[in-house]
């Protein structure tokens, strides 16, 4: 049993380590591992985040070179190709209105991902803030916090995202605000239930009575000590978000014409699936790779960054080869 | 027990009430219902117009809380939700379409929740043998598939399967055809309009309980009382089915229950792809078409949904872990 314990690690259990300043760092180097070597190596070591991670690479340079690489733009259309199978002229074919969906599909796929990690980021963001205050400050502004984000959580969420966004008639930017404005509630329940934990900590008392302020114990203390949560919050959010704008869109209520995002695409695609499989084909390998490989990495920094984490199994593996 | 549960429920219903209330100012905010008299022809006036509004109770040159007060004696009084701009009474869309999502949730429901647990228990088994990986790894891909990919993929698939046999067996849209008469016949027809639905909600969803449930046996999988199920001399199987499961089964019920209001409402994307007259597309339908009594029903039956979600939830942990005491 004595080899399965893990060599000398960095105390990584300690969450308050976390939060270490830049010369205490230079401190730790000289020991065996640093904090971000150390989360490096165990990132790498799962197959499956570092296949999420190429995957997304290629993704984003899709999206950014890909435009460039086709002569036409999203909303050109080519008369003389009408629905057109894929060929040299037309990489994805073309749609009804004679559009090429390869302009088409890395449009779509750079909207999505836009709308995809700002909401995330935003909503991340708030909840941290808001999650982190409420735990802080306690008593009657806590408690006033709490019941806003109870009540928010009841009113259906959906119906004012497809209200808003319907009276809205399509625009991104407008998306953005209302995923953001519905999603971070929950985010904050998680954020309040770690913080509550947190608030009673030494270094949180230290720093209160030695005068610091409550917003900068919030932002500089307790934000900080949960990051390894939001960070792992964050990529698990995108790969939400993206699987709500692409749905709304489906359905007609997200980003719409002249705009294209992949839901536009795949409704395009949906409606013509045996007549014109190739409109289906290219945008739903888009999302899924992109919602997959968000996964992959999302679970692969849940598992580097977590001391408690199941990972461990392949460390043991690895120690005993 | 009953008294916690009925000071739970009166809580819910206060909270149903207030969601319902607020829905109803939201969309009569949002949702303009003359629009859907603008593109008739004749052109109307705007004065006729609010006259034919004005008959159910959409008028906006009544005053908004009259019209509020109109609509929420109605449904206390006669359980009246209203009617659409067109003059379409809300109760009969809801009653006829409370039943066709029930078939398709129920049915993903179970079938989600069998395979994610058995899965989860086959795989805690097994640790970072193989078969665990594998499964993992199918498991996070079925995850993260978008729904609309997944149930367009399912339909491609049926297309083909159909194709190769030679003859429609699965139907790709609707609930049942309109000319099969006969309760045998009947039934099947209902059968054969359920597979594939059933099969594209199933895929996305059982494997977050999959993945939970294993997660959470692991960490009870070499806990002492499992030890002692083992020396007890049962197989290591049934030691972990009859008492590793079951300590850690109360998280997945939850999250199984939760997920009841999210599939009623939520199976909008299924519903539009396989035709299905469900809640989840009245939904879309009555935003798209101003309907303000409609989408306030529908969001009501949601917040019901949670409630119920909810309950059922808080019965099921008294249920599974004897520990529990309510009062």
């Amino acid at each position: 049993m004595t080899t399965n314990v893990p060599p000398l690690q960095p105390t990584v259990g300690d969450v308050d380590t976390l939060l270490s300043l830049p010369e205490e760092r230079v401190v730790r180097r000289g020991q065996r591992l640093s904090r971000r070597r150390l989360y490096t190596r165990r990132f790498l070591r799962n197959w499956g985040a570092v296949a999420g991670l190429v995957i997304l690479a290629l993704l984003v340079g899709f999206a950014i070179v890909g435009p460039m690489m086709t002569p036409y733009t999203y909303t050109d259309v080519d008369f003389t190709n009408l629905t057109a199978a894929p060929s040299s002229q037309h990489w994805f074919g073309t749609n009804g209105t004679g559009a090429d969906t390869f302009a088409q599909t890395t449009h779509g796929l750079q909207r999505s991902m836009i709308i995809g990690v700002v909401v995330s980021l935003l909503t991340t963001l708030i909840s941290a803030f808001v999650g982190a205050t409420a735990a802080y400050l306690g008593g009657t502004a806590e408690k006033a916090i709490l019941g806003i984000v109870h009540f928010l959580l009841v009113v259906p969420s959906f119906l004012i995202l497809a209200l808003i966004s319907q009276k809205a008639g399509g625009d991104w930017k407008v998306l953005i605000l209302v995923l953001t404005a519905v999603g971070w509630m929950y985010g904050a329940r998680v954020v309040w239930s770690l913080s509550t934990s947190l608030r009673e900590r030494e270094y949180i008392l230290a720093a209160r009575f030695m005068g610091v302020g409550s917003l900068r114990i919030v932002l500089r203390h307790l934000i900080p000590n949960i990051g390894s949560l939001l960070i792992v919050s964050f990529t698990l959010g995108v790969v939400a978000t993206v699987q709500a704008e692409t749905g709304l869109s489906f359905i007609g209520f997200g980003v719409k014409q002249p705009d294209v995002s992949l839901g536009t695409l795949l409704a395009d695609g949906a409606s013509t699936i045996t007549s014109a499989p190739w409109l289906f084909y290219f945008p739903a390998a888009m999302l899924t790779l992109l919602t997959v490989s968000m996964a992959l990495i999302g679970d692969g920094l849940r598992d580097a960054l977590d001391p408690t984490s199941h990972s461990a199994g392949i460390v043991r593996r690895a120690g005993r080869a | 027990m009953l008294r916690y549960l009925l000071r739970r429920s009166c809580g819910w219903l206060l909270m149903i009430v207030v969601a319902t209330n607020l829905t109803y100012f939201l969309a009569n905010f949002f949702l303009d219902p003359r629009a859907n008299y603008l593109q008739l022809r004749p052109p109307r006036t705007p004065g006729q117009i609010s006259r034919s509004l004005a008959e159910y109770n959409l008028s906006r040159d009544t005053p908004l809380l009259d019209r509020w007060w109109h609509w929420i004696s109605g449904i206390v009084v006669h359980w009246n939700w209203g009617y659409s701009p067109v003059g379409e009474s809300v109760n009969s869309q809801i009653s006829f379409r409370i039943g066709v999502s029930a078939q398709l949730v129920l049915g993903s429901l179970i079938l989600s929740t069998l395979i994610g647990i058995s899965l989860a228990v086959y795989t805690a088994a097994r640790q970072y043998r193989f078969a665990d990986r594998f499964y993992q790894g199918v498991s996070i891909i079925t995850l993260n598939i978008p729904v609309v990919v997944a149930s367009l993929a399912v339909v491609l698939l049926a297309i083909a399967f159909n194709q190769s046999v030679g003859n429609t067996l699965l139907f790709v849209a609707g609930a049942q055809s309109p000319t099969v008469t006969g309760f045998w016949p009947l039934l099947l027809d209902r059968v054969r309009h359920l597979i594939l639905p059933t099969i594209s909600l199933t895929v996305i969803s059982y494997a977050g309980y999959h993945l939970l449930q294993r997660s959470l046996l692991l960490d009870n999988i070499n806990s002492d009382f499992v030890r002692l199920a083992r020396a007890k001399g049962l197989t290591r199987q049934s030691a972990i089915r009859r008492h590793g499961l079951r300590t850690s089964l109360i998280p997945v019920v939850t999250s199984v229950a939760f997920a009841i209001p999210a599939l009623f409402t939520g199976a909008v994307i299924t519903e539009t792809i396989f035709a299905w007259q469900g809640m989840g597309q009245y939904f879309v339908q009555t935003i798209g078409k101003n309907d303000i009594h409609g989408a306030v029903a529908v969001a009501a039956f949601g917040a019901l949904m949670t409630a119920i979600g909810a309950i059922l939830a808080d019965i099921a942990v008294v249920a599974l872990d004897p520990r529990v005491r309510v009062s």
